[in-house]
């Protein structure tokens, strides 16, 4: 039986804009202690510019924190007609383009990348990717990144 | 920090020995907000999601895998990370974060290594994996 997978396929198309988001000092610190990050450039101001930033410097996947304050919609998926519910965290994806530092405000555009479905032992599962572009106060692309669920059949 | 020229296919990162405390997913989950019980901090949460105990944010799991990176090369090499998360990650146990280089290659000015890169348990369980990329100086 072919299989059908039915989702709102107009959120390919639709960009969805979130932020600004304040990056503080106070949050970066708490996100190097998190990961046990040891290198001062993340923690203290004064080696960040020592080694020529202009203020502590947040660890690469830092907006991945940013991402789960952007509210993503429902795509209203349905596999064979009936709707699947659940969804788990299945992987990430940063692209760092340039340093995100305290005192950055990051804006967040949000689309829908892709929704495929894929059969194995345990049945069939179909993956959600969300992909969003971070940009700074001075309109730089800081980051991309990629978030996919999975949703079981 | 290395230099482009000395890295060879195979070569190994790391590893980095580490593992994830409940005060640091605590921290970790109240900088994006998760300030209440969930399954990250809280063991009647988690066993609600049929896990044994709390477990560790995937974004944490990958902010630590990104440190063996940034040891390594600095943090405005690493320029891509690429993980899924295969097993729930707990808290207070062994961490194993290693990489192998898979390629190595000049692409627009710059000189790129991607690895493999693995985060394991003491029982040999693949919590999660993935690739990266990372920008390396060539020598002066």
């Amino acid at each position: 039986m072919a299989t059908e997978l039915d989702y709102d396929r107009s959120l390919h198309d639709k960009e969805h804009e979130a932020g600004p988001f304040e990056v503080t000092e106070s949050q970066i610190q708490a996100f190097s202690r998190g990961i046990a990050e040891t290198n001062p450039i993340y923690t203290d101001p004064a080696a960040a510019k020592a080694q020529g930033f202009r203020a502590i410097v947040a660890p690469p996947t830092f907006c991945t924190i940013m991402v789960r304050q952007v509210s993503l919609s429902d795509i209203n998926l349905k596999f064979n007609g009936a709707p699947m519910g659940g969804g788990m965290h299945a992987g990430q994806r940063v692209q760092s383009r340039a340093p995100i530092m305290a005192g950055d405000a990051l804006t967040a555009s949000s689309h829908l990348k892709d929704v495929y479905a894929k059969t194995g032992r345990s049945g069939t599962m179909v993956f959600i990717v969300w992909e969003t572009t971070f940009r700074n106060q001075d309109g730089t692309v800081v980051a991309d990144v990629q978030e996919s669920f999975v949703r079981r059949g | 920090m290395p230099y482009f020229e000395d890295v060879e296919l195979g070569d190994e990162i790391g590893p980095l020995e580490t593992e994830a405390t409940d005060d640091g997913v605590l921290e970790f989950c109240q900088v994006w907000d998760n300030r209440g019980p969930s399954r990250f901090t809280d063991q009647a949460m988690a066993e609600e999601s049929r896990l044994p105990g709390p477990i560790v944010p995937g974004i944490m799991s990958m902010g630590i895998m990104a440190r063996l990176l940034t040891d390594w090369a600095g943090t405005e090499a690493l320029k891509d990370l690429d993980i899924v998360f295969r097993q729930p990650v707990p808290h207070h146990k062994p961490l194993t974060i290693a990489a192998t280089v898979t390629d190595t290659r000049q692409e627009d000015g710059e000189n790129l290594v991607e690895c493999d890169i693995l985060m394991t348990g003491a029982d040999g369980e693949r919590y999660v994996g993935g690739k990266a990329i990372v920008a390396l100086p060539s020598k002066p």
